[in-house]
């Protein structure tokens, strides 16, 4: 049941992106955001594209499994498309059909706002891909060190989330264990209405969160007895380091924001023939 | 700060101030809750300083509330505990009791905080506020002395309980502690991991110095410390070397504690007038019955062993019959792990049947596959044949027959096969989850007879209970919560059996109990093998266990079956098991060393057996 899920889907490989800092991949990502989202005509999308693609081909990471992330949207995508090309005025009308107009420039627009929302997931993914869980909380708990001036007990949030994601493969393998003790006794979760199905879960829930209070209690007891005060002053062994490769990536980051701006102030000047199709926004 | 021992608290670090004792107790009580019988009753302890102490006791005798006292988990009702000269029940002191003990516990999973070994063994060193640069050098250190420096990247989930509990050492040791305490730290463990376990407990105390605490109900790991004392019901009752706590006898088991298996052997021999001095390993035991015999002037002559096998004739209605069978978990997935490669074997009905192997070998796969909780390829629901090319063999399918049911057919009625083919699996009782013990034997018949009527299911309720050895009257209505250890697997063997299987299978069924505890779960399976199913299936790492009570055994490594024949027979090969990684049970032991004296013997491999083939062999009874 539980058998294939493999948490943030990390693929183990070794690679130039999988070295990169975690920080560096994660400020990386909100940049590549926002740039998506500053970019006004396909020039830039054209730019995160091929920056997409440099970095998966860098990842070691086949494309498909990129592609795979972005499948569980696609309904969402070719709504909100589907939405837009009706909705969207214009001046050159392809289609008119009773109350429904379709223009030319919706057509666009809702092509340009698809591909941005692609290129955001598949950027998203390359990051969970490329990091694992324990880099990436290693990452976020440096990012939000700032936060510990304003009292916000960093330290605290990071051990809860590195405690969380190291008993997620525990408890999955627990969860296995006991769904197939009760099928042996007879128990069917595959059958039956949704109130059936609802009642059949007990007999895996209940000893789940039992065993879960008791692996919480050792645990604590466990991390007691290791000297832990979460009001003790704790030294960190693992610190991040920017390398070389973490140069480069900030530098090609820096390149993108000036080449997106340089983008969206001389986008109609590249071509004017066809500015009106290519600038969307 | 403490006053009693004001010369070790100033500082420890001082050679010449390190305290005589590393631990001690002084007329300590403790209770979980007032009205309670003591956890712990007027116990005075003294742990010199560097000495490995073991201490022994049957589960629930207070040996882990000991444990809890030393490092400030618990803190005591009356009386004084000292460790390293600190008071652990004091706020302020407590800090400096860890830095000086550190514990390991039962269950490696629940001690461990992060996903990659080096981190987890950080931890210690990072609460007490160490530098970088010297955790990394303590990280080294301490995983090169449990022997895992290959692992430091790894993850602990993918390693082996033995390697995880190691991982676990090394987290304490990062912490530098002069005192470290084992909780019954190998329980949970296979016969190598528990090896893996104890060899690095044992490099510790020589090698590095440290004062070893090592609680455990296994006799045989007992007998590496310096000195022993055993536990009962809270209080201290005997204390002295291994060999002298050994040398009681019979008086252990009133302690609910068992003599190490050797003992027996030397017990038994010793009711038939075969005198010899006692002994603790199977070359001693050898040499003496060859003095023994020597000086009695007995020429050794051993009548071949005839197994009595029971005739089989392969074609009874519930015999079970694999073949080919191949398994490959997250298929088509970078994780994918061949758990099953090829498998054939057949187990008769009314066999007592032992499948053999370590953790990860495949076996678990192997049982999982018998009642369809693992279906055959062909008999999944969405199975095409594959399209065979002309002039091509098309691919051998597994072929998996139980009884009656063709598991290698669509159509197989799976919860009637279910009904019939009982698994048990390993710790059943944490699969409990009714309100009411009642409930929860009644979940199974339930769910496979809805429509019984229901006195029969009151009836077969109490049938099962009965045959486990609960009173229906006192515990059905009890919630499953409320009950013992022994007792809580006792319900969850009973709320399988409820459905009259006519195959149990069970994974492990005596794994995390004390030696009393072991004896009886398998002297309640030969009894549910009579009466109540007619073949048993267990799943084993315990040699012993598997030659003392098995017809047949079979042994599964890397996916394939090794080997497969009487326990007698499957154990000669001692040299090939060893080979696996595997042991052999202590008989076969003691009759390898039995011929390296000159003295061949065949039997059975039961400790029975052996006993009265030397006696035999020595010409009969000397009592006589």
């Amino acid at each position: 049941m539980l058998k294939d899920v493999t948490f943030g889907q990390y693929y183990p490989t070794d690679s130039f992106v999988h070295r990169l800092d975690p920080r560096l991949k994660l400020i990386f990502l909100i940049v590549y955001i926002v740039m998506l989202f500053v970019a006004n005509s396909f020039y830039g999308l054209a730019l995160g594209v091929i920056l997409i693609i440099v970095t998966v081909f860098a990842s070691g990471v086949p494309f498909r499994s990129v592609l795979r992330s972005v499948r569980g949207l696609l309904i969402l995508l070719i709504f909100t498309s589907l939405l837009n090309v009706f909705f969207h005025g214009g001046e050159n009308l392809l289609v008119k059909w009773g109350a429904i107009e379709i223009y030319l420039e919706g057509v666009m627009f809702a092509v340009f706002l698809m591909l941005r929302l692609v290129f955001l997931v598949m950027a998203s993914a390359v990051l969970t891909l490329t990091t694992t869980p324990v880099s990436l909380t290693d990452g976020l708990e440096s990012l939000l060190y700032p936060l510990n001036f304003i009292k916000f007990p960093v330290h605290v949030f990071a051990l809860i989330m590195s405690i969380a994601l190291r008993f997620i493969p525990t408890l999955i393998d627990e969860t296995n264990r006991i769904i197939n003790a009760q099928k042996a006794r007879g128990a069917d979760f595959e059958s039956g209405n949704i109130f059936k199905r609802v009642k059949a879960v007990v007999p895996i829930l209940i000893p789940l969160l039992i065993s879960a209070f008791r692996r919480a209690e050792e645990l604590g007891d466990a991390m007691d007895a290791r000297c832990y005060s979460s009001a003790k002053k704790r030294t960190k062994y693992k610190k991040l380091r920017f390398g070389w490769r973490d140069g480069v990536a900030a530098l090609v980051a820096a390149a993108l924001i000036a080449g997106i701006i340089l983008l969206n102030i001389y986008a109609v000047d590249i071509c004017p023939a066809i500015a009106k199709y290519m600038v969307v926004l | 700060m403490n006053t009693q021992d004001t010369t070790s608290v100033s500082n420890g670090a001082e050679k010449s101030m390190l305290p005589e004792y590393a631990v001690t107790f002084d007329d300590v009580s403790f209770t979980y809750a007032s009205g309670e019988p003591d956890a712990v009753k007027n116990l005075t302890l003294r742990v010199k300083r560097g000495e490995f102490l073991s201490v022994l006791g049957h589960n629930g005798s207070g040996k882990s509330t000991l444990a809890r006292l030393i490092c400030g988990l618990l803190a005591a009702d009356k009386g004084n505990v000292r460790v390293w000269g600190y008071n652990p029940a004091d706020r302020q002191e407590v800090d400096e009791v860890r830095r000086h003990a550190g514990i390991v516990f039962q269950n490696p999973d629940n001690q461990m905080v992060a996903s990659i070994v080096e981190d987890d063994v950080a931890f210690g060193p990072e609460n007490l506020g160490v530098e970088r640069e010297e955790i990394g050098r303590r990280i080294e250190w301490a995983l090169r002395t449990v022997g895992m420096e290959k692992y430091r990247t790894s993850t602990p989930t993918r390693l082996s309980g033995g390697q995880k509990q190691r991982i676990a050492i090394a987290g304490v040791l990062a912490i530098k502690p002069d005192v470290i305490i084992l909780d019954e730290s190998t329980a949970m463990l296979d016969p190598r991991g528990r090896k893996e376990v104890v060899d690095v407990v044992k490099k510790l105390n020589k090698e590095e110095g440290l004062t070893v605490v090592l609680i455990t109900h296994f006799m045989e790991e007992a007998l590496l410390a310096d000195r022993a004392v055993v536990m009962n019901r809270g209080e201290l009752v005997a204390e002295g070397t291994p060999e002298q706590i050994f040398e009681m006898g019979d008086v252990l088991e009133t302690f609910n504690l068992s003599l190490p298996e050797i003992g027996q052997i030397r017990k038994e021999l010793m009711v038939s007038g075969i005198e010899i001095a006692p002994c603790l390993q199977p070359e001693v035991l050898a040499k003496e019955l060859a003095d023994f015999a020597s000086s009695k002037g007995i020429k050794f002559n051993c009548p071949p062993y005839i197994p009595q096998r029971t005739s089989f004739k392969g074609q009874n209605e519930w015999d079970i019959d694999i073949r080919n069978l191949t398994f490959t978990y997250s298929k088509k997935s970078p994780f994918a792990t061949h758990a099953l490669n090829g498998v054939n074997l057949k187990i008769d009905e009314g066999e007592f049947f032992g499948i053999i192997g370590h953790t990860g070998s495949g076996k678990s796969t192997l049982v999982q596959h018998m009642n369809a909780l693992i279906k055959l390829p062909q008999a999944e629901k969405k199975y095409k044949k594959p399209k065979v090319k002309k002039g091509e063999q098309p691919p051998v399918l597994p072929y998996l027959r139980v009884g009656r049911y063709d598991l290698s057919d669509k159509k197989c009625p799976w919860k009637q096969l279910r009904c019939d083919v009982g698994m048990v699996f390993q710790y059943p009782e944490y699969q409990l989850f009714a309100e009411t013990v009642f409930d929860d034997v009644a979940f199974g018949l339930k769910n496979f007879r809805p429509d019984m009527p229901q006195e029969e299911v009151k009836l077969a309720v109490r049938e099962s209970l009965e045959a486990v050895g609960l009173n229906y009257d006192d515990v059905a209505e009890k919630s499953p919560f409320d009950l013992s250890g022994g007792q809580k697997r006792r319900v969850a063997i009973a709320g399988v059996i409820v459905t009259k299987p006519k195959i149990l299978i069970l994974d492990e069924p005596a794994a995390g109990l004390d030696p009393l505890g072991k004896k009886e779960i398998m002297s309640l399976l030969h009894r549910l093998h009579g009466d109540w199913c007619r073949t048993v299936i267990i799943v084993s790492h315990d040699m012993d266990e598997v030659a003392e009570n098995c017809t047949r055994a079979c042994v599964v490594s890397e996916g394939k079956i090794f080997a497969c024949d009487r326990p007698s027979e499957l154990f000669r090969r001692g040299d090939e098991l060893r080979a696996l990684g595997l042991d052999v049970p202590l008989t076969a032991k003691i009759c390898k060393c039995l011929a390296d004296e000159g003295m061949e013997i065949s039997c059975d491999l039961t400790a029975k057996g052996l006993c009265e083939a030397i006696v035999r062999s020595f010409g009969g009874d000397f009592n006589a």
